[in-house]
This record gives structure tokens, sequence and C-alpha cells, in this order.
């Protein structure tokens, strides 16, 4: 039982020590299940083996769509040292996504997708899939920055927030995202468990 | 439909093969008792597990067509009704092992301050056993099915005397430790039937993490793996797949005289003829067969004058914060599953000296790095900011870091939380479907809040960020997966199903032996408790056989 008193530090300790989204910007409900529905399917894989077909061509995405679709993703999770979204094809991922979810949900999706190519075009008179990397940051720094984006720009903050959490999600569920950048060895039978052994640990 | 009653009459006949039914199996068949066992499901294929594939193996997989073994029972085939504004998450397995195929593995006693709780605070019926009555069981239990865990033994986690050495903690795990020992809030090395030394056999564990798709070396403790086949070999159990028991039949005298059950391939009904039977469907099915048993001598429901069967349901509370300690990010990857889930265990504090709260009863927690499982980068990442090459860096430096603290509480048994059946719904077979009502009341909303507390004071101490973190939000109903007290044990028979050797008040052939006749839930996983009970009261039954009273 604590005073009123105890509970408002409480309250004020507990600003500093959780990040997430409670926080900033409240997102419409779609936001939210789309992002959950994506992260349901990378655990089963089931987007995975629909992506990894020989011959692959989007079934919820027009080609255009599918374009802008790897150019964003690409560009939110790069090939640096190791090979970034496009190679896991990671777009394949967020279109089988789709087509796992209501046609209300989709047409959110593309309409903010139409939202963000528009305002590409508007920016940098070009759209998205021909847009270069420092153009498209141009455009998507200010989408990224949650809480100072003007509120016209609220279909297109919704928007990123769900590329980027499904590109995420994607990529991680890849061979390449958890192999290769993460560094998981794979090892499946160890004779012993070694755990901690940072002495600045114990 | 032709009912076939076949002549031979069992000593014994058991329903379910899990950790209740399986003991149960085990400790009568080497007692020379013939056994019939009857399973709702068949033998699961361990061609099917895939607990050797990574993700993107995995994937692979799934490309060519082949499919892992699904060990849940599906709602589609055995729906259950719950009231609409009050979900309840319920988990089945129907198949040989039940759910010890798939179970977490954490094995904790009972202790006097468990088992001595209702008598202290007066909230409904005490068990009617002591610790002393329990722990030789403990102690045989733990030998047989292998227990990893450390020397560190209180008031509320005794008899270490028989573990095996504890997979050693994580570096998260290292640091969480340490920050609850600067609060002094106690943690000790969790305690679970991994076995990490060879037993019976069976090799020790390899720390591949994903002991929840089944165990491909049966190097965690798994009925099917560790009993049935131990009853086998005597010649003296008969083992009967996909007979989906629905009620134990009486005779004039309201005794048991036998079971139906249906035969789950060809919908077909079948009877089984015995003299004694044991009830080891879990909590929840238990329960439903019981009350679908009525006569005219159990018109309640078999052996419930007392009208104390389905009500009760006590199902822990649990929670899942996830964060990350700074300190960590930067660090090497490393092979962290273990043995998958927590290596540190926070027993109960509560009822120490200065840390009393306005609620009954109490909670403990496990706690993890969750490098333990494949998931973890996805939970929580996007709520970096930005993108591009420097939200991948971060991504990446974060891995290591992340944490899992997994609060589980006492929920109290209330007379409305129930199960019951439904004349008029109907399975495939005919036979009522299960309703349950399940709700939280103040108590257990109190206890929350101090979860909540604890897990931020622990966090704090630590250094570390919770992330997307809703103070107070419990996991959906049923989460747990630790059904109890709907077929209670105690010494008023007015106010309890069960004898304290499991034995019905009102039906001396039938004995319940899973997580059902537990009067409280306290907040420890039961598993361990429910092997422990199940192998007193079948020493007990086969006592009673030998002299000729059953």
């Amino acid at each position: 039982m604590g005073t009123s008193e105890t509970n408002l530090n409480r309250r004020r300790a507990l600003t500093q020590l959780v990040a997430g989204s409670v926080g900033l910007v409240s997102m419409p409900l779609w936001v939210e299940s789309l992002c959950a529905r994506a992260r349901a399917e990378g655990h089963t894989h089931a987007a995975q083996v629909a992506a990894s077909a020989a011959t692959w061509s989007p079934s919820v995405l027009t080609p255009h769509q599918d374009e802008a679709v790897i150019a964003l993703t690409e560009l939110i999770m790069p090939a640096t040292e190791t090979p970034g979204a496009k190679a896991a094809l990671v777009n394949r991922f967020v279109d089988h996504v789709l087509s796992t979810v209501d046609a209300k949900t989709r047409d959110e999706f593309v309409r903010g997708l139409t939202w963000l190519d528009d305002r590409c075009r508007a920016r940098v008179g070009k759209d998205i899939a021909g847009a270069s990397a420092a153009e498209l940051t141009t455009v998507l720094t200010p989408l990224a920055a949650e809480g100072t984006a003007p509120t016209a720009d609220a279909p297109g903050v919704a928007f990123f927030r769900v590329i980027k959490s499904m590109t995420i999600t994607g990529y991680y569920t890849s061979e390449i995202g958890l192999r290769q950048e993460l560094g998981d060895d794979g090892r499946m039978m160890l004779g012993t468990f070694e755990g901690c052994t940072h002495p600045e640990h114990q | 439909m032709q009912v076939i009653t076949p002549p031979k009459v069992y000593p014994v006949i058991i329903i379910g093969s899990g950790a209740s039914g399986g003991m149960a199996a085990w400790n009568l068949t080497r007692q020379g008792i013939d056994v019939v066992l009857l399973d709702a499901g068949d033998k699961f294929d361990r061609a099917k597990y895939w607990t050797h594939v990574p993700p993107w193996e995995t994937q692979a997989r799934l490309a060519r067509g082949e499919k892992p073994e699904t060990f849940f029972l599906d709602t589609k085939e055995q729906p259950y009704l719950t009231p609409n504004d009050r979900p309840f998450a319920l988990t089945r397995v129907w198949g040989h092992g039940g759910k010890t195929n798939v179970w977490g593995r954490v094995s904790l006693r009972l202790s006097e301050l468990d088992l001595k709780a209702a008598d202290r605070d007066g909230w409904e019926i005490p068990w009617p056993i002591a610790y002393k009555d329990i722990a030789p069981y403990y102690d045989q239990v733990e030998q047989l099915i292998g227990v990893n865990g450390g020397t560190d033994d209180s008031d509320v986690l005794p008899g270490s005397k028989y573990l095996q050495p504890p997979p050693a903690p994580r570096c998260g795990e290292r640091l969480l430790q340490k920050a609850m020992g600067k609060l002094n809030i106690p943690v000790v090395a969790g305690r679970r039937a991994n076995m990490t030394r060879p037993t019976r056999g069976f090799p020790a564990c390899h720390y591949c993490g994903n002991c929840g798709n089944g165990c491909d070396t049966a190097s965690f403790f798994c009925s099917a793996d560790h009993l049935l086949p131990f009853a086998l070999q005597t010649g003296k159990l008969e083992l009967r797949s996909n007979a989906v028991a629905a009620r134990i039949l009486t005779d004039e005298n309201g005794l048991a005289t036998g079971v139906q059950y249906f035969d789950r391939r060809t919908g077909s009904e079948q009877q089984v003829r015995g003299k004694v039977v044991v009830l080891g469907a879990s909590c929840v099915d238990s329960t439903r067969i019981l009350l679908n048993s009525k006569s005219s001598r159990h018109p309640n429901g078999l052996g419930n004058g007392s009208d104390v069967i389905g009500r009760y349901l006590c199902e822990q509370i649990r929670l899942n914060a996830r964060g990350y300690l700074p300190a960590l990010e930067g660090t090497a990857t490393r092979n962290d599953r273990g043995i998958g889930g927590e290596h540190i265990y926070m027993p109960r504090f509560n009822h120490r000296p200065g840390r009393g709260r306005d609620y009954l009863r109490g909670f403990g927690a496990q706690f993890w790095n969750t490098w333990s499982n494949w998931n973890g980068p996805q939970e929580g990442s996007d709520q970096i900011p930005g993108f591009g090459a420097s939200l991948k860096r971060q991504i990446k430096r974060r891995h290591p870091a992340w944490f899992e603290i997994h609060p589980f509480g006492e929920a109290l048994p209330y007379a409305h939380n129930r199960i019951t059946v439904d004349p008029k719904r109907v399975d495939k077979y005919g036979v009522p479907l299960l309703h349950i009502d399940y709700r939280i009341g103040e108590n257990e909303r109190k206890m929350t809040e101090h979860m909540a507390d604890t897990i931020e004071e622990i966090v704090k101490a630590a250094g570390g960020v919770l992330v997307n973190y809703k103070r107070g939000n419990l996991d959906a109903m049923g989460s747990a997966i630790h059904e109890h007290g709907t077929c209670r044990m105690g010494a008023d028979p007015k106010r309890s199903a069960l004898t304290a050797f499991n034995q019905m008040h009102e039906v001396k052939n039938v004995f319940v032996v899973d997580g059902s006749a537990f009067p409280t839930a306290t907040e420890k996983n039961p598993t361990l408790t429910i092997l422990s009970l199940s192998w007193r009261a079948t020493d007990y039954l086969a006592q009673e056989i030998k002299r000729g009273n059953l």
C-alpha cells in the first residue's frame, strides 16, 4: 500500500525504466495488428516458405508496389558487411503477410505506401523505387521521428512504423539475419554449457 | 449403436498417460498389478520432432511439404466453452505422455509454507497432508526423473539432496542475480527436469534449448519416455491409444465398474471393465469426465454430493516482462540456448519480515536471457529509433542484452471459478462439452501490483530498461497451464472430493491423481508434486488391493 506520493515517484521512475510503444504517438489499430501478424508469420516461418519459391511474383502488391517495398526494406535494413533486406527477400515476406490479413488492413497498407510514393514524387521528383538511397532518406527521416512529425504526415508516420517493424521481423527470421548478421552458430549439440564466463559479470 | 462389452475385468483402469496417469501406470505395474491405460491420443513420432532444426532449415523443410509433430489438441476437434466476456486459454495434449512432451520442466517442491497456507490465513480448506508426508516421494521422483538445481534450500524451496548440477547462468542472469542480491531479494538456481547427467540410461541434456518441441534424446522427463516403456516392460500394462474417455460407469451401489470411451479414429463407442478407476486426464478433462458420469446414485456427477467438483478452479496468474541490460550491449553473440528458458529463479519472498503486503499467498519468478530462443531479435527491436545501417548495428548490439522476467502467482480458490458441462452442447461423440468460467479477484490484482513493483525494482537496480511493458498487464487467463482445485483433497468430505490419498470420499474405488486434487494452486509449477502425489496415492492403492479392500 503506497501513499499517493510514492505512487507518483513510482510513476516517474517508471518513465525512465520503460521504452516502447506505451510512448509517444498513438497509432491506428491496424498498425499494431499488422505488425503482430507479421511476427506470428515470422515465427512459424510460413511466410519465408512462400517467399522461397524459385519463381515468385507478388500476390497482393502490384509489381510497382513490390519495387517500392524492396527499396524501402533495403533502406531500413541495408547491406553492410552482411547482406540486407533485399537479399533476405523481405519484400516477399511482406507480400505474404499481407495475403494473410483482411482486405481492410491490406488497403490501409497500400494507402500508406501510395501516400509515401506521392510524398516522394513531391519532394524529390521520383517515386520510391526510382529515388536514390540519399533521396529516400531525406523523405523518410521526418516520418521516422514520430514525436515531431506534423499531424498532416500521420499516414506516412503510421506506414513507416509498419514497414519498419515488418522489415525487422522478416530480416531477423531469415538465415541472413540470424546467422550472418547476428552470428548464431546454429550448434544444437553442446557437450557442456558454459554460461557467462565474463569476470566482470560474476 | 451396438455396445461391445468385453468380459475381462481389469484390476485397475487408468485414464490419461501424462505425469499423473503415467506415474500411476508405472508404479502399479512394477508392483505386479495389471492395468489398462486409456489415452485419448497416440504415440508422438520422434522422427517428426524438429528440435534441432534452426529457423532457416525449418523454412526449407516446410517448403518441401514436411511438417513437424503437432502436440496440441485442436479446438476444432474438441471445442470448449467460456462466457463471451471471459476467455480462457486452455492447452490440451492428447497423446502418450500428454503435456509432459512439451512441458516447461520447472520442478519446485511444495514446502510446509505452501501446504499450511490455508491453516494460517483461513482462506478455504487446508491440504490434508504435511511436507513430511510427501517429502519421501519428492526424493524418489527427483532421483527417477533427474532434476537439476542448486543446493540453495530455504523455507520456500526445501530438499535439494538429489538434484543434479544446474546449468550455469547466462550473462543477463548473472547481472539480474547481482541486482537482486543488492535488494535482498532471494534468487536461486532454477530447478528443472532436464538431466544434466546421464540418468537411468538416458543421455544428458545437450543444451539445444528447444525443449518446447519435444526432446530428441529424451533428456528431460516425459512420461512417454521415462515411465510408460518401463511399465510396458513388466508385461502388466495394456495401453489403449485413441481412447477418448467419456464417463465412468457405476453399479447400483454407486461404485465404479468401468469406463465408457470413444475410439478417436472410428468414433465407435467402447467400454472397459475394471475394479478400480484412476483418473489422470489433467485437471480440466478429469473434471469433465466426473461431471459427465451422472447416475441415479450420483446425480450431480460422480462422487459430487458435496458439489465441490468443478468449483475452486485456481489457475495461476502470470506475465512476461521483457527488457534489455545496457551493460551487455555490444558483447559477443553466444550460444545461450541452455536448457531453454530460465536458469535462475526468484523464490517467493513476501512472507519475509518487512516484505508483507495486503494480500494472501505469494508469487515467484523465472528469469532468463533471451538468446535462448530465436524470436528474441524481433520482439522489441522496432522500438529502436531510426533506420538504416545504424539501426542494424544497434539491433546487433542489443541482441545479447535482452532478458525476460516471468512471474507466476497463486490464485485463490473461489467457488464461482468453475468448470461445468453443458448438456446442450456436445462433442462429436455426443458427450457434453466443458464450460470454463474463470476470473481473478482483488487478491490477485493486489498481487499483480506487487509483482510489477518487484520487476521494476529489480530492473532498475540492474540498470535495465523494460520494453513494451505495460504495468499490471497479465497474460490471458489459462496461460500458466497450471489448472488446479476442481476435485480437491481434504479432510472434510463435505468440503472436498478426495481423501489425503486421492481416493474419492464418496466412491472408494475411484482415485483422481492429477492437478485437480490440489486444494491450493501455490505459486509453484505443479508437475513434480503431481508425480509425487500420484506415486503416493498408487502406493496406497496397491496396498489396498493386496489387502483385498479394492
